[in-house]
C-alpha cells in the first residue's frame, strides 16, 4: 500500500528560479536562500520518495479566467516547464505517476471533493521554482509529480479549512492506493507578500514565524482565520500558504519539524520547512534527528 | 458578499482579485495572457496600438497598455500575474513595477528592502 513519509513546504516566488538559473548560489544575498534547501535535498535523497503530490497555483500560465478551477488534479504521465513569457527555463519535464493520479482523482470526487482535472498543461513556478534546489535533474528528475492546482489568485478562493480537508482527503486517497509507493506531500506558496497595488512590497516576519509555529501545533488557529486575515496578516497574495494548510491535512495530526528556514530578501518572504510524523502527545519522544523514521 | 473577505475595504493599497474584477477585465486580461505566447508576442512589439485594436480593446484599455499604467490596471481588474506577461516582454521586472505600485522611484524602493542586492 501507499504510504506518505513526510510534508515539504517552500516558497515558490519566482525570484528563486531566477537566482537558480544564473547559478547565484555563492553571492552572498542568495547563498542563505540555497542553504535553506539542503536539508529538504538531503532528505529527498536518503528517503527517495517515488511522488511528490505536491499542492501548488498556477499563475495564469497554463489556465485563464474563463474557466478557472477551485481544485484540479494533473493527469498524466509527464509535465512540461510553462513558457511564462520569457522562454523555457533548462529544466526537464517531470513524470506524473498516471495510475496515482487517477486514483486521488477517482477517490477524491466519491469523497465528496469534486476535483477538476486536466493533462498536457504545462506547470509553472508554482511547481518548478523551487524544485531543482531540492532535487537532481540532469539528466531527468529522481522521483514522479502529482500536482493539485488550488485556485488562491481569483476570489471567491477556498478557505484554508477547506484545504486542510482536502488534504485529509488526499492522505485517505494516497493511503487506499494498492501500489507499494511512498509519497512526500509538498505544499507551495507564501509565506508573506504582496505583488500589487500601493501595498506592494508588504512582509510580516512577525506574523511568519508566528505561522511555522502554528502549523506544526496548532494548525486549527489558522484554519479559524478567513482570507481577510491572512491578507491583512501576510499581504493579499501571502494568503498561498492555504497550500501548506492543504499539505498540513495530509499529515498525521502531530507533526514534528525537521527543518525550517526563513530568508526575506527583497519582496517575498522564503519558507522552507520538512516535517514527519510523530508520536501523539504524551508517548515517548522519538530522537530529534533528520534519520528518524516517521 | 464574500464573507471570507469582510473587513478589507479599508485596507489601503489593496484590491482583491474577485470574479467581478475578471469578469470585466476579462478581454484585457485575455490580451496581456495571450503575451505568453511568442506569436502573440511579436506582433505586439512590431505595434502595440494596432495589437490593441486587433483584440477588441476599449479605448481606455488601450490606454492603460500603452501608457503602461500598472496601477490602473490593478484597480480595473488585472492581477498581477497577467501584468507579469506583458512586463516580461517590455523587460521591465517585478521590482521595478512594485516600485511603480508604491509611488516610489525604484532606488528608493530598494532601500526599504531587507538584501537589496538579492536580484
Amino acid at each position: 500500500m501507499a504510504r506518505i513519509i513526510g510534508g515539504i513546504g517552500t516558497s515558490h516566488v519566482p525570484t528563486i528560479a531566477m537566482a537558480y538559473d544564473r547559478k547565484k548560489q555563492q553571492e552572498p544575498a542568495w547563498a542563505p536562500m540555497f542553504e535553506g534547501y539542503r536539508p529538504v535535498a538531503d532528505w529527498l535523497a536518503e528517503k527517495k520518495p517515488d511522488v511528490l503530490v505536491t499542492f501548488f497555483n498556477d499563475h495564469a500560465s497554463s489556465f485563464f479566467f474563463d474557466l478557472y478551477p477551485t481544485f484540479a488534479i494533473g493527469i498524466g504521465e509527464q509535465f512540461e516547464v510553462a513558457d511564462e513569457g520569457a522562454g523555457k527555463r533548462p529544466l526537464p519535464p517531470i513524470r506524473g505517476h498516471f495510475d496515482l493520479s487517477v486514483h486521488l482523482a477517482e477517490q477524491l470526487v466519491n469523497d465528496e471533493f469534486d476535483m477538476a482535472t486536466f493533462y498536457d498543461r504545462p506547470l509553472d513556478h508554482g511547481v518548478f521554482s523551487p524544485l531543482p534546489l531540492m532535487l537532481p535533474h540532469d539528466p531527468q528528475w529522481p522521483t514522479a509529480l502529482v500536482p493539485i492546482m488550488i485556485n488562491v489568485i481569483q476570489h471567491p478562493m477556498p478557505t484554508a479549512r477547506r484545504c486542510y480537508k482536502l488534504g485529509q482527503a488526499v492522505k485517505r486517497a494516497v493511503e487506499s492506493f494498492p501500489q507499494d509507493v511512498t509519497v512526500a506531500i509538498v505544499g507551495t506558496g507564501g509565506l508573506s507578500h504582496q505583488v500589487h497595488g500601493e501595498r506592494a512590497g508588504f512582509n510580516n516576519e512577525d506574523w511568519d514565524q508566528e505561522f511555522l509555529d502554528l502549523f506544526e501545533r496548532e494548525p486549527e488557529r489558522i484554519l479559524a482565520m478567513t482570507h481577510a486575515d491572512l491578507v491583512r496578516l501576510g499581504g493579499a497574495e501571502g494568503v498561498e500558504i492555504i497550500m501548506w494548510m492543504a499539505m498540513r491535512g495530509a499529515l498525521p495530526s502531530n507533526i514534528r519539524t525537521l527543518h525550517r528556514s526563513y530568508y526575506l530578501a527583497t519582496s517575498t518572504a522564503m519558507g522552507v520547512a520538512l516535517y514527519e510524523g510523530a508520536a501523539p502527545a504524551g508517548a515517548a519522544r522519538e530522537p530529534q534527528h533528520a534519520g528518524a523514521e516517521a | 458578499m464574500n464573507r471570507q473577505l469582510e473587513g478589507l475595504e479599508d485596507l489601503e493599497g489593496t484590491y482583491p482579485f474577485d470574479i467581478r474584477q475578471s469578469y470585466r477585465a476579462r478581454k484585457l486580461n485575455r490580451f496581456l495572457w495571450n503575451l505568453r505566447l511568442a506569436e502573440y508576442r511579436a506582433p505586439f512589439v512590431a505595434d502595440e496600438a494596432k495589437a490593441c485594436r486587433d483584440a477588441g480593446l476599449s479605448d481606455f484599455e488601450t490606454d492603460l497598455v500603452l501608457e503602461r499604467d500598472w496601477l490602473a490596471m490593478v484597480k480595473y481588474g488585472v492581477p498581477m500575474f497577467l501584468i507579469e506577461k506583458i512586463a516580461r516582454v517590455l523587460k521591465i521586472t517585478n521590482l521595478e513595477i512594485y516600485a511603480i505600485f508604491r509611488g516610489e522611484s525604484f532606488e528608493d524602493f530598494l532601500k526599504t528592502r531587507r538584501v537589496p542586492d538579492a536580484r
